[in-house]
């Protein structure tokens, strides 16, 4: 067997146990290149997965994990999403004793995400989930003086694992229906069988399913973890909960979902009918709390609860555009939250050095005149805003752009006035976001500074410039993104 | 004889999704999650057995096993955040709210 498809997680398992067992021998000052060493680490998969480039499948393990343009776009997704956070906290955790632990969990978090993005098994999907989830639940919690982000954990922990449970009862029920844990065998069997799929017994289990992957994907109403959780984290875990592991739900849905509505000819307008209304009232309610929001992290997390939203009508329509409309907001929405979260942990690095005992770091006071203080991050910042609410030329605009696109078109096709529906609402809910949005640039740009220029510790500009060429590179050269995307939704057999 | 395993399971499954919206404790709320994932461990084993396959036994070990290693966090956060505040009470633990 060839495993040469499967050297990133090799790579990336190995790097996580290294960097915990050379951790305890090494002096705490050491430790500062353990960041180094993952960026280096993570890079490598990158490439790696980048040399692979093909449109076929590759099933390994007896069937329970499979290589195919899907896991491939989301493993790139979380790769880049890593990167971005662990160059930013070589800046925030310098000097701090505890980073190997700190790197360890980053990189398991990582391979959990991967395994999500290329099981094909019910099993390895559920184990993926819990490697991710747990090493995430740690992360949040990882100031462990901080009594914000132990509560923040404790929240995200209940929450977390409540919506583990709920998954996995919806997987044992349909395991039970069907009397196997393999995808592809699932799905099959549900398309010869379709009234079983519709039995009392099978709507629960979707039920069941949809609840479980709604809390990782924080869709209203399964979202009220999502705000306390990244206001609460240390900033770059944030990021990376907020921009990467969120998609973990995203994908997993794709695969089980999407397949099922494909197949399941009687189910598959309920399906959809239910993603339009969560859709919608997520979008809705995502953007009308964030304007009330004075903290710039919960204000972004509200965002982030709008934005999964809008992938979530990916769902609404199920063609090949709209699953590629979802793929490419969720890859666009990596980059600009990711970065917005970074930008944020600038502006606290910057607060904290002028005061060391200030509080709210994140308050919108904070961010007056920073584009005096320090222009690199109020620029960044400002190129994430604006892709997020899907300005042009940015990833957030060619994202909204497909999927909107497709929605419109299978409305038009199917002459369903309720489809229509939800796209005007999208795009309402768009324009309403750029309220907040613009709010955050006016205090950037327009208000008088409080305080003397800094100097941007030179992590965090790297992470943000590199973030700020993804985010405007892929809106102004979109071709081989939606290529990509469009290969990918193909393997669901849209 | 399935029917009363399905039965059992949805008896457990539905008292511990109670003891969550309930209970203010964070050692029951672990608790209660326990009896949420063993509820669904009883209907993949039941399943299984039903079936006449493994795979919903594998699957039973495997979640069993992550149970394990839930709860562990699950009692370390609650660990550290009894050190710096004192209390497990749900009720107190209400900083981060909009």
């Amino acid at each position: 067997m060839n495993y040469t498809l499967l050297i990133p997680e090799i790579l990336l398992t190995i790097l996580a146990l290294v960097i915990i067992l050379f951790g305890l021998l090494m002096s705490d000052k050491d430790k500062n290149m353990l960041g180094y060493l993952s960026a280096a680490g993570i890079l490598a998969s990158i490439i790696a997965i980048l040399g692979t480039s093909g449109s076929a499948s590759f099933f390994y393990f007896y069937n329970s994990l499979v290589i195919d343009p899907l896991s491939q776009v989301f493993k790139l997704i979380f790769l880049t999403v890593s990167l971005l956070v662990v160059i930013a906290s070589i800046g925030y955790f310098k000097n701090n004793p505890h980073q190997d632990e700190y790197y360890t969990l980053l990189l398991l978090a990582l391979v959990g995400m991967m395994v999500v993005s290329s099981a094909n098994d019910l099993i390895s999907l559920f184990v993926g989930f819990e490697l991710a989830s747990m090493s995430t639940y740690v992360l949040a919690g990882f100031e462990k003086k901080n009594s914000l982000s132990l509560e923040a954990a404790l929240k995200y922990f209940i929450i977390g694992s409540l919506s583990s449970a709920l998954l996995l009862f919806g997987m044992s029920l349909v395991y039970g229906i069907t009397g196997s844990t393999n995808i592809p065998v699932i799905i099959d069997y549900f398309r010869a069988n379709p009234l079983l799929a519709a039995s009392s017994l099978g709507v629960i289990g979707i039920i069941f399913l949809v609840a479980g992957f709604g809390f990782k994907m924080a869709l209203v109403p399964f979202h009220m973890w999502a705000p306390d959780t990244y206001e609460g984290s240390p900033t770059v875990v944030s990021s990376l909960l907020a921009a990467g592991s969120k998609k973990m739900g995203f994908v997993a849905a794709f695969r089980l979902l999407v397949l099922f509505a494909v197949a399941v000819v009687p189910l598959r307008l309920d399906i959809q009918m239910a993603f339009g209304v969560l859709a919608v009232i997520t979008m809705t309610y995502g953007n009308i709390v964030a304007i009330s929001q004075r903290s710039i992290k919960r204000m972004l997390a509200y965002s982030s609860i709008a934005q999964a939203g809008y992938i979530s009508l990916a769902f609404v329509v199920t063609t090949q555009m709209s699953v590629a409309g979802g793929v490419l907001l969720a890859l666009g929405h990596a980059l600009m939250k990711g970065g917005a979260f970074i930008a944020v942990a600038v502006v606290a690095y910057m607060v904290l050095s002028d005061n060391k005992n200030a509080k709210n770091t994140d308050d919108l006071e904070n961010f007056a005149g920073l584009s005096k203080r320090a222009p690199i991050t109020a620029f960044s910042l400002l190129v994430f805003l604006l892709a997020l609410a899907g300005i042009p030329p940015s990833a957030g605009f060619i994202g909204k752009f497909v999927l909107f696109y497709a929605v419109i078109i299978e409305a038009v096709a199917r002459a369903s006035s309720w489809l229509l529906l939800v796209v005007i609402i999208a795009i309402l809910n768009s324009a309403l976001s750029i309220y907040y949005y613009a709010r955050v640039i006016k205090y950037m740009y327009v208000l008088p500074p409080t305080g003397d220029k800094i100097k941007e510790p030179t992590p965090y500009v790297v992470a943000l410039v590199l973030a700020v060429i993804g985010t405007i590179g892929i809106g102004i050269y979109p071709e081989p993104f939606i290529q990509m995307a469009m290969n990918a939704a193909h393997v669901l057999g849209v | 004889m399935l029917y009363y395993y399905l039965l059992v399971s949805a008896i457990i499954f539905t008292v511990g999704s109670y003891g969550i919206i309930t209970q203010r404790s964070g050692i029951k709320i672990l608790m209660c999650i326990e009896l949420l994932l063993n509820s669904a461990n009883l209907n993949l084993v039941a399943f299984s057995s039903y079936n006449g396959n493994a795979s919903g036994q594998v699957f039973a070990a495997f979640s069993i096993a992550i149970a394990a290693a839930e709860a562990a966090i699950g009692f370390a956060i609650l660990v550290a955040l009894f050190r710096v505040r004192d209390t497990i009470n749900l009720d107190n633990i209400d900083i981060l709210r909009w």
